[in-house]
């Protein structure tokens, strides 16, 4: 059986995808899951999903979006004047970065 | 855990469903990200009209994508309350339709004109936005991570309202008065959105001494007047002579509480103010209607297979 493991390096952050293990079962997963994947990289917490729970959706199956031009919904669209309150700043600074890996522009 | 324990540990992101926490916690953590949920839900249904009344189709494009935010909002934070074990989504859904479920004293009014729509769009979500981005430090991580969605995807809704109000606030003359009259109306209850001050506030000091609150009534609402009263003032808003505001030598603010409406505040509290329980029925039944959705879509979840969805973004 097949499990898919989720590393999270500190507290509070997210646990993101990191590899898998064969396992016959949920303990022996967490066993492998933390001898394979959370020696060298630092570890706080990982979780053991099997694989068959995990449902996938790609892009093949569905249009994501990116493909019609939806300015109107970023904050990157809208000028402003004065100074923006800083939260508003790095609000707009994490759509462009976004912006800009979906190949928008 | 005790809740010693808890005091002592209460850091950023600090604690996440793999912990045991006193019940103290999760009833606060609940009380708190419960309110901010239902706060989405009930803004989104005031501005919802506002779909309809947009003034052009890029506006309308706009309002909509908003009004869709912020209901993903409040189902984000249905799920970082759900996870505290308290109470679940359906409790929480049944009693913001039935009247108990609590939220932001601005959703309880009325918005009926287009030029109002920068008061909620700009101000408020501004308001909510420098609260938000203290949040995204809360002890409870849940809570933090629907955060970090939250604050990606604000950022649009002020800098649209702001928009709005420029556009208002540069357009002829008799717009410009109705955008000032409109914010006179909203303004006291913008400031209010705070709360009282500390000294009165009753749920601060447990909230904070858990890390679940980074900062205090007034902290935040200092920090709201002194980045939006010069915003205000560049678009030629002139700002209420009330409630009286008096800018300290050290830079912070100190309103003059009393020319605040408190009874109005504390009615709206406990849902009793007439707008307000006309919002909750409005939703209410707005939910109704569309009751057999939801019955279809749960009492058939696989008939959906064979086509695929149309995938928001
Ligand atoms: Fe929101
Ligand atoms: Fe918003």
């Amino acid at each position: 059986m097949i499990w898919e493991v989720f590393r999270q390096e500190k507290t509070g952050q997210y646990h993101t995808h990191c590899g898998n293990v064969h396992a016959p079962d949920r303990e022996m997963a967490k066993q492998f899951a933390a001898i394979q994947h959370g020696r060298r990289k630092p570890t706080n917490s990982l979780w053991v999903v099997p694989r068959d729970e995990v449902g996938e959706i790609d892009a093949e199956d569905v249009a994501f979006g990116g493909t019609t031009d939806k300015a109107y919904r970023w904050a990157t669209t809208y000028k402003t004047t004065g100074e923006d309150a800083r939260e508003v700043v790095e609000s707009e600074d994490e759509q462009a970065t976004a912006e800009r890996q979906r190949g928008d522009d | 855990m005790d809740l010693d324990t808890v005091k002592d540990r209460a850091g950023p992101r600090e604690f996440s469903p793999a912990d045991d926490l006193p019940e103290e916690y999760r009833k606060a953590a609940t009380r708190m990200i419960e309110f901010h949920a239902n706060s989405e839900i009930m803004g989104a249904y005031l501005e919802r009209p506002f779909i309809r009344q947009a003034p052009s189709i890029d506006r309308k494009l706009a309002c909509s994508a908003k009004v869709q935010d912020e209901i993903g909002h409040g189902q984000l934070l249905y799920r970082a309350a759900e996870s505290l074990g308290v109470k679940t989504r359906e409790e929480m859904l049944d009693d913001l339709a039935n009247g108990d479920g609590k939220f932001l004293n601005c959703f309880h009014y009325e918005m009926t004109d287009w030029v109002e729509t920068p008061m909620i769009a700009f101000f408020v979500d501004g308001a909510a936005m420098r609260r938000q981005a203290t949040l995204r430090r809360t002890s409870w991580e849940p809570y933090a991570h629907a955060m970090d969605k939250v604050c990606f995807e604000e950022g649009f809704h002020v800098k649209h309202g702001e928009d709005i109000l420029r556009e208002l606030m540069s357009g002829s003359k008799k717009e410009q008065e109705l955008t000032q009259a409109a914010f006179e109306e909203w303004w006291p209850r913008i400031i209010q959105f705070f709360g009282p001050t500390d000294d009165k506030s009753t749920h601060h000091d447990f909230a904070a001494s858990v890390g679940l609150k980074q900062q205090s009534n007034d902290q935040l609402r200092n920090a709201f007047l002194d980045q939006y009263i010069p915003k205000a003032r560049s678009y030629g808003l002139e700002i209420p002579d009330e409630p009286r505001i008096r800018e300290l030598d050290d830079g912070t603010y100190e309103v003059e509480e009393g020319d605040l409406d408190w009874d109005e505040f504390f009615t709206i509290a406990k849902n009793d103010y007439e707008p307000g329980v006309g919002q909750i029925n409005g939703r209410k039944a707005a939910q109704e209607a569309v009751q057999w959705v939801r019955d279809t879509i749960e009492s058939d979840a696989t008939a959906a297979g064979g086509h695929a969805p149309q995938a928001a973004d």
